[in-house]
């Protein structure tokens, strides 16, 4: 991927990653992040470990935690649905403390039948499991949020999770008018 | 092959300065009473992702040996996680599964390694380095002995009998999840010279 060709806020989403001293990215890829993936593949500076579902992804984070570097999860919102069980087993009882972050597939416009329960079940779920979540729609805010997500899971010792859209995504024909 | 003596078998080529997850079940208090006088282990209370917090041990500490001590159910629950191994490959993990075919601690229901189900098949088809099977308590010590040493990652299956060896009450691993990570987290922060959870922020 050339410079020119890498979005804005992919740049500053890896660019927050490496100022949170992030080494580890875990991730399944999709389409509303698609370039945060392919940096962070990319980049020799982060090891990237792909997973072909989210659930193996919570354990992957908590070992890293466990070894005193800092992991973080990509996914779809739809993947919390999938990696709940280990998210909640590695939270309730072991307090380990993750970061999660994730697109907003669903978001107010969608235009994919199949896009919008993702959104319908993911915050229900994030409740469910006592995770405090904040969305990031803004360039300014990407930084902050990564930096930010990582003091409050740990002082808090428990997962927490980044919701990214509006202009923190690829450019989706539902999110623009 | 029970799995006790699967334990002793391997118990004396884990150092203390290796790094180990466990299954949930009667393998936390075999390994209790096994394992080397340190916090090195992680108890992973977690059936599914003991092999995934070992990989996320594996890719932070590169130089250090880690070790995952799996189980059939566990290993079933999230098959996913061996594709993930095949294609990362760390060099510095060895895996290993005990597999009795059953859920032991919930009574003995059959798990589907006792049906078709071939685990050092399907790692290798997943692309994991040095997949095998063994049976008995020699051929398990010679394996994961070169496993652990041969600088390149390692899927080991026990085939072990059911049955739980009968620890007294007192002998049981008597920690819960969270006192089991404060010991681990302790431990390599101690083994690798870090802070991992300070008490009061830094700044």
């Amino acid at each position: 991927m050339t410079g020119d060709a890498v979005p804005a806020y992919a740049r500053l989403f890896v660019e927050g990653l490496k100022e949170a001293d992030v080494s580890v990215v875990t991730a399944l890829p999709e389409s509303l992040l698609a370039s945060v993936y392919r940096l962070c593949a990319a980049d020799n500076a982060i090891r990237y470990v792909q997973v072909s579902n989210e659930g193996d992804m919570p354990g992957i984070c908590a070992g890293t935690y466990l070894a005193g570097k800092r992991a973080l999860m990509i996914m779809e919102n739809s993947g919390i649905r999938q990696c709940c069980e280990p998210v909640a087993r590695l939270a309730f009882q072991h307090a380990v403390p993750m970061v999660m972050a994730m697109s907003y597939r669903g978001e107010w416009g969608e235009q994919n039948w199949w896009g919008h329960n993702h959104a319908q079940t993911m915050a229900p779920i994030l409740d469910a499991l006592r995770i405090p979540h904040r969305f990031v729609t803004e360039h300014a805010e990407i930084k902050p949020a990564i930096a930010r997500a990582f003091k409050h899971a740990d002082g808090s010792n428990w997962p927490v999770a980044l919701v990214f859209s509006g202009n923190c995504v690829e450019l989706p024909a539902y999110a623009k008018d | 092959m029970q799995r006790i003596d699967a334990f002793r078998a391997i118990a004396p080529t884990i150092a203390a300065e290796d790094l180990v997850t466990t299954s949930i079940g009667a393998t936390w208090d075999d390994w209790w009473n096994l394992k080397p006088d340190a916090d090195n282990t992680f108890f992973t209370g977690v059936l599914g992702s003991v092999t995934s917090t070992a990989l996320g041990l594996a890719v932070s500490l590169p130089h250090r040996r880690i070790v995952a001590f799996e189980s059939d159910g566990s290993m079933l629950m999230n098959t996913g996680i061996l594709c993930t191994l095949g294609a990362e490959r760390p060099p510095n993990l060895t895996v290993l599964v005990f597999d009795n075919g059953i859920y032991e601690n919930i009574g003995g229901p059959p798990t589907l390694t006792s049906r078709n189900t071939d685990l050092a098949r399907m790692a290798e088809g997943a692309g994991c380095l040095n997949c095998a099977t063994v049976d008995s308590p020699d051929a398990l010590a010679e394996r994961f002995s070169a496993m652990l040493d041969d600088g390149e990652m390692g899927y080991l299956v026990a085939k072990i009998e059911p049955g739980k060896h009968p620890w007294e009450w007192k002998d049981r691993k008597p920690t819960d999840g969270i006192e089991d990570k404060y010991r681990f987290l302790r431990y390599v922060e101690r083994l690798e010279g870090v802070v991992i959870h300070p008490g009061a922020p830094q700044n």
